[in-house]
């Protein structure tokens, strides 16, 4: 069997799609069965560049230590349990472990524990050495529905009423899920739905019954939920991107629902005058032009790549030069191939992650404008002013796009370089010097007078960039008093450092 | 600021039962472990890291390396149940190590084995030590054995330092090597200081060049400023080469550390005292106004180098009666700690969990709190002005006069933004 070898891996574990589902549920505590690494990713550092909570509350690790390991993670497991009853963590809550791919690696199955432990209690195996986080999300969802919905609803329970809708799919670590479900909510709405659950973003493991009550299911994305949608065997559509996929979905979804059409026109037509008038607007503005002259790439979620390529190809007229979806499929390139692409052609835009951004500095691609459009990445999507999907995301696309064209515009007309003369004024921050030669390695003296300087000149720079910034323009005052052949770094190398505009 | 909060609980008639640390340690406050290791080696120019390990991990870690470590593009195997069960590892490490050797400028590729692959059982004799020229490194970080990511950076550097430093090169006298992540500017002022003294800054490490590290080696002693380098200094003291602990800071710190490094580097005592008073006599200078006066903090990070914070806190004039870390004790902590206690500080956690920092928070009242982020969320929840230790005190200098002085303004500053920190409290939560 060959080895499959990853590039900056795009697609996290079971453990961590499952946990992310689980964990939106405020009335349910989650024991990972894990090292603290483990925990640590998902519970404190990634939640909160994806999803902007300081940490996940309602998960614990069993702290996998060198002798559970070899022994077993049993022991561990009963005293986080003990503790956590202790502390009353539990109290009100329903205990769900799960497991891990280093409790899997040495086969810690907790069912029959759990079982005597607390007939409430349930064990979750993620199956995380083998599963993606798209699959963990799905099974994850399958799971609360088997467990803790189904066996409460008589078996062809009918719908509550005709015009009820569930929303399935939104959970952390999904980006720009806030926006999106926005959009997604209104639009629903706007064709005479009523919201049933938002699962499992907005509902809790207690109301996982109420599921049956919906007549329709709108799945939010094509990554995962349609396992869940399928179970709960009512008809479903997926969330819709753009002018025209847009209003086929408020079609369809007005006839599934018994709306009169008449009212689903209406709110179309009401919606061509607001939310979409800026389309229409830049549409017939020159803005619309350069849509036809350049091209963009796409990488992101199947949801994401799907409607990018509807709406900016079809839509809109723009090239797709390519795309790459998660979960990735054969034909699509993978990391390396993207890499390469980037490298050797980069389209003017990039919808996509950090890793395409890394690989566009590789290079020092200033030309191409990065889009975020999906994890991994440090990203704040909180607010609803966001979305891709629905009229509102076709807007607001636009309009970030001509937004970057301006920019690239800004950045082609020329310019007089101003020079900054006085200490203490303009900020010497830039491009960054090059690395540390073999030879700029050692540390070389610096005068008093040079050292304060560098210092004033720190001050100047904005907080968060001092600390590259005071390495760069070491190194380049180094650099240069090296080229003049001092021993000492004087004032007038720092000088010519920020000058340089280092 | 606040004019004064009591240091105990309200009740001060009736001696107070001691602090006795959290009913349990449930949440452990560590970055994982092994993202130490990837900060530390993937910064080196020209480290192309191999990573062996799961999914998940690859996903956290790579996630994490990339907004904290370095712009750098990271290599793994793919090791699910059919790799792992049919004992592929070996050959999954070896296909990622020839895949690495590949890229552009490649000066060394760390292997960094994690938690399945350690126990799936990576053989290093049966790893390559090197691939077209191109040095091969194994360094074990499973996060079920190493406790903290700091310590996970020591183990990391060591693994490196072990294969470049050379043994046989000469020692050139009077020059220091750094040891710890600081300020960029402190080796400079640092450098700065030993150049009075006739001594000089031969390089800081964990170096961001192979060469800085092989430069270690030339030291005539280096300084562990941080104190959780255990193997990395061990790796030197090996080498003949001196060992100085602790670091430049605050009035006692500085002029101590100054005499140490004299000593070590065999300069000249009476230029050498005058130094040390002088850096003394300008920290007095600057403390006399004790701006922390009255103010009570609390520090809880986990770098591992929270100490050395609250030793210039308590010089400010702040009562700081705990301090929690993530790392564990050990002799290069013992100096601090014993300081620490003996000026107002009543306990020192190492191995923290956030129980610990919590009941902390029930048994003192702070006006300030340095910590973790869950720590700090939770005091910005009750509406005291809180700050995330790693992203805004590592960011600034820390040694001698003029890195106190300039930490103790940045302190003084936060502690008069409470007003702020009450409304918020005010506007969401009541």
């Amino acid at each position: 069997m060959s080895i499959t070898l990853i590039r900056d891996i795009s697609d996290s574990s079971s453990y961590w799609g499952a946990s992310w589902v689980f964990g939106c549920f405020p009335d349910i505590h989650i024991v990972c069965d894990a090292p603290i690494g483990c925990y640590n990713l998902l519970g404190m550092a990634i939640t909160d560049y994806t999803d902007a909570l300081p940490h996940m509350a309602n998960l614990t690790p069993t702290s996998i230590r060198e002798e559970d390991v070899i022994n077993g993670t049993t022991k561990a497991l009963q005293r986080t349990i003990d503790d956590l009853r202790g502390l009353g963590t539990l109290e009100g809550k329903r205990l769900l472990v799960i497991s891990t791919a280093e409790s899997e690696m040495i086969s810690a199955d907790h069912k029959q524990f759990l079982a005597q432990l607390d007939p409430e209690a349930r064990f979750f195996w993620s199956q995380s050495l083998d599963h993606d986080e798209w699959q963990g999300r799905e099974r994850a969802l399958l799971f609360a529905w088997e467990e803790y919905g189904k066996p409460l609803v008589p078996a062809n329970a009918a719908p509550k009423a005709a015009n009820l809708v569930n929303i399935i799919g939104p959970s952390l670590g999904c980006f720009n899920a806030p926006a999106d479900l926005h959009e997604v909510k209104r639009l629903i709405t706007g064709v005479g739905g009523e919201l049933n659950l938002v699962y499992p973003y907005e509902a809790s493991l207690a109301a996982t019954p109420k599921l049956a009550a919906a007549a329709v299911n709108v799945v939010l994305y094509r990554e995962f939920g349609t396992g869940l949608a399928e179970a709960l065997g009512r008809p479903y559509l997926f969330a819709p991107f753009g002018v025209f996929g847009t209003t086929e979905f408020l079609r369809e979804l007005g006839a599934l629902l018994g709306t009169p059409s008449d009212q689903v026109e209406a709110f179309i037509a009401a919606e061509k005058r607001t939310t979409l008038q800026a389309v229409w607007d830049l549409w017939r503005g020159p803005q619309s032009d350069w849509f036809a002259t350049v091209d963009c790439a796409v990488v992101a979620g199947r949801s994401y790549v799907e409607g990018l390529t509807q709406f900016l190809g079809n839509e809109l007229g723009m090239k797709i030069a390519w795309s790459s979806g998660r979960p990735r499929r054969e034909e699509e390139p993978d990391n390396s191939e993207i890499r390469r692409r980037l490298h050797t052609k980069p389209p003017a835009f990039i919808f996509g992650s950090i890793n395409e951004k890394i690989y566009l500095a590789e290079t020092n691609a200033r030309m191409t404008q990065f889009i975020p459009a999906t994890f991994p990445g440090p990203v704040v999507r909180r607010t609803m002013g966001t979305p891709f999907m629905g009229y509102a995301g076709a807007a607001n696309i636009m309009q970030e796009l001509v937004n970057r064209f301006y920019d690239i515009v800004f950045n082609f007309l020329p310019v007089e370089q101003v020079k900054v003369e006085t200490a203490g004024h303009g900020p010497p921050a830039g491009p960054p010097a090059a690395a540390a030669s073999a030879a700029s390695a050692e540390t070389m003296a610096w005068s008093k007078e040079a050292t304060e300087r560098l210092d004033a000149a720190l001050e100047q720079v904005p907080f968060l960039a001092r600390i590259s910034a005071s390495r760069t323009l070491r190194l380049a005052a180094e650099e240069a008093a090296r080229v003049r052949g001092l021993r000492e770094v004087n004032v007038a190398m720092v000088e010519a450092a920020i000058a340089r505009g280092v | 600021m606040a004019e004064h909060t009591p240091p105990a609980p309200d009740d001060e008639l009736s001696a107070p039962e001691p602090f006795r640390g959290g009913s349990c340690k449930l949440h452990p406050q560590t970055m994982c472990p092994a993202f130490g290791a990837l900060r530390v080696l993937s910064r080196i120019e020209g480290a192309q890291p191999a990573m062996v390990t799961d999914a998940g991990c690859l996903y956290g870690l790579t996630f994490v390396s990339h907004f904290y470590a370095a712009r750098k593009s990271i290599l793994a195997p793919q090791l699910g149940t059919a790799e792992l069960s049919s004992g592929q590892v070996q050959e999954a490490a070896q296909a990622v190590i020839a895949e690495a050797a590949k890229e552009q400028n490649v000066s060394v590729i760390p292997v960094i084995s994690l938690c399945v692959a350690e126990t799936a059982g990576l053989a290093e004799e049966l790893l390559p030590t090197e691939v077209d020229g191109k040095p091969v490194v194994l360094v074990r970080v499973p996060a079920y054995a190493i406790h903290s990511h700091p310590e996970a950076k020591d183990i990391a550097l060591a693994a490196v330092m072990r294969r470049f430093v050379d043994a046989q090169v000469e020692a050139e006298p009077h020059t220091l090597a750094l040891l710890g992540e600081v300020f960029p500017a402190d080796p400079l002022i640092i450098d700065g200081l030993l150049r009075k003294m006739g001594g000089r800054v031969v390089t800081t490490l964990p170096g961001r060049h192979v060469d800085e590290l092989k430069l270690a080696g030339r030291a005539t002693a280096v300084a562990a400023l941080h104190p959780y380098y255990r193997e990395t200094v061990g790796v030197l003291r090996e080498r003949g080469i001196g060992v100085v602990t602790g670091a430049p800071i605050g009035v006692e710190g500085s002029a101590a550390w100054i005499r140490a490094v004299g000593a070590a580097l065999d300069l000249d005592e009476e230029v050498v005292e005058q130094v040390a008073s002088a850096e003394e006599a300008a920290a007095r200078g600057f403390l006399a106004m004790q701006p922390l006066k009255g103010t009570t903090i609390m520090l809880s990070g986990y770098e591992g180098n929270e100490m050395l914070y609250a030793r210039l806190l308590i010089e400010g004039g702040a009562h700081v009666p705990y301090v929690s870390t993530s790392i564990g004790q050990s002799m290069l902590t013992a100096a601090d700690e014993a300081w620490l206690k003996a000026h107002g500080c009543e306990t020192v956690v190492y191995r923290k969990a956030i129980e610990d920092d919590m009941a902390a928070m029930e048994y003192w009242r702070f006006d300030l709190v340095i910590g973790t982020t869950t720590l700090a969320a939770h005091a910005k929840e009750l509406g005291i002005p809180a700050v995330y230790y790693t992203n805004i005190l590592s960011v600034r200098p820390l040694f001698l006069a003029g890195g106190m002085i300039a930490s103790l303004s940045f302190v003084r500053e936060l502690l008069g933004r409470k007003p702020l920190y009450e409304r918020m409290v005010d506007f969401f939560q009541r």
